[in-house]
């Protein structure tokens, strides 16, 4: 694998921002903006769920997605998945037998990159509901232009004109890859590149949940 | 990556100073840490604390109760079930109480307890296979303050405050008890239940309590102050 060490070092993702607790009544709520895209996702749990659906070694993870227009479409079952599998695999369901966890993403703003800001998002709002966790996960775009180069954090237009739109979700425990979808056709070592540059990325996503949870506790303990 | 004590910590931190001491002798891992194969990992983001000499535990922000063992609890009587009442207490599922865990209660003299009364009970039993369960008698089968809680208000909170106006350094109670007389239960499960002698009091209490969630100890002094002082302004 060469990937060139200046291009490692040199690179910049959107501006996030964001708020914990933004929601009263949930068990841990989070709202994220990253760039112009804002999103907002509640967690509820450990809570009863219907006895069909209750499973005897882990709880249940439940993932529901709202645009913003509100109609419900096949779009929103392909994030819901994705967002289910990957927190599924972040979470340690096994400690919340026979109970049922419900993530609702809400969509604010979307200007490219919804769904890896919904992945970072209901991260954030995992922290806050303070559920068990394995690890936690960044997720980090990026795209393969007309020209063939990798940008990352890429802008609506970039995403728009791009040849390729490949996204990477990252654990945190030993950097390794949890998820990734691409959309658009490129080579296998354009795929490798693209994987260690937001490897690397991923690690101010990291640092910048690092800094959020020290801001609040300094507030809570 | 690897922390030590203090620090602030996500999921899947490690920290090799327990792994350290546990290697001399036994450690206690509370809430937060997780041993596994390979080490003492993080599950909960938040401040990792240590109590001399071997306890470890991550100080972390939570809402929703996960029903833990010897803890003190506030819980609403959903059902009646033959002998056991079925008490709701914030958790996954309702915990159950047994008629005979009440202070002199036996099977011909039942204690009287209906559906929607609130009662102040400890964790008996809490494992996350089973069935919580409730008791409102010690070890002695005395009362020891528990039981049907008669009257009062009773509301939510994080689970945060209840753990921060519990501990003996916060002033909130020390300076709220002197100025008006009032009852108050705090369940480890987010509940808090205030009793005074008027509504203007209960309701004082209430908010002396949600407003000292994010204040610091000088804050929380300055607040009482004002608002005992607004209530006697009333009173008068």
């Amino acid at each position: 694998m060469d990937v060139d060490e200046s291009q490692l070092k040199d690179f910049k993702l959107k501006p996030m921002k964001c708020e914990f607790n933004v929601l009263s009544k949930s068990d841990g709520s989070a709202i994220l903006s990253q760039g112009e895209t804002v999103v907002i996702v509640s967690v509820n749990g450990p809570l009863d769920i219907k006895m069909q659906s209750q499973s005897i070694e882990k709880a249940t993870l439940e993932v529901l997605c709202c645009s913003k227009g509100g109609k419900p479409c096949v779009a929103d079952r392909y994030k819901e998945n994705i967002i289910k599998q990957t927190c599924d695999a972040a979470l340690l369901s096994n400690q919340y037998p026979r109970t049922g966890i419900t993530i609702t993403v809400q969509e604010l703003e979307d200007c490219g990159g919804l769904l890896p800001c919904s992945l970072n998002c209901a991260c954030l709002a995992l922290i806050n509901s303070g559920l068990a966790m394995r690890c936690v996960f960044a997720a980090v775009t990026c795209v393969v232009d007309e020209q063939g180069d990798i940008v990352l954090g890429p802008s609506k237009e970039q995403l728009d004109t791009a040849r390729a739109v490949l996204n990477f979700v990252f654990d945190s425990r030993d950097k390794s890859l949890m998820t990734g979808f691409t959309e658009g056709s490129f080579s296998e070592d354009t795929y490798k590149e693209a994987m260690e540059r937001c490897r690397v990325a991923s690690d101010l996503v990291f640092a910048f949940y690092r800094d959020i949870v020290k801001q609040y506790s300094k507030i809570i303990a | 990556m690897k922390v030590t004590i203090e620090d602030v910590v996500l999921p899947s931190d490690q920290c090799e100073e327990i792994v350290k001491a546990g290697e001399s002798g036994r450690v206690i891992l509370g809430p937060g840490l997780r041993k596994e194969i390979d080490g003492v990992f993080i599950v909960k983001a938040g401040v990792l604390k240590k109590r001399s000499p071997n306890t470890y535990w991550v100080e972390s922000y939570q809402k929703r109760y996960v029903p833990s063992r010897s803890e003190n609890v506030i819980g609403v009587v959903v059902q009646k079930a033959g002998d056991i009442f079925r008490v709701d207490i914030g958790g996954s599922c309702t915990a159950s109480l047994s008629y005979l865990s009440f202070e002199g209660a036996t099977k011909k003299n039942r204690p009287a307890v209906k559906i929607g009364d609130v009662v102040y009970g400890k964790m008996l039993n809490a494992s996350k296979d089973m069935e919580p369960e409730l008791v409102c008698v010690d070890s002695d089968g005395k009362k020891n303050y528990m039981g049907v809680l008669e009257d009062g208000f009773m509301f939510k909170c994080s689970l945060n405050l209840i753990r921060k106006i519990l501990n003996p350094k916060c002033p909130l109670i020390a300076s709220l008890k002197n100025e008006w007389p009032f009852e108050m239960a705090a369940g480890m499960n987010g509940r808090i239940w205030i009793k005074a002698n008027s509504m203007r009091e209960t309701i004082a209490v209430g908010n002396a309590i949600l407003g000292s969630e994010y204040a610091s100890n000088e804050e929380i002094k300055s607040m009482c102050n004002n608002i005992a002082s607004i209530l006697a302004g009333h009173n008068s």
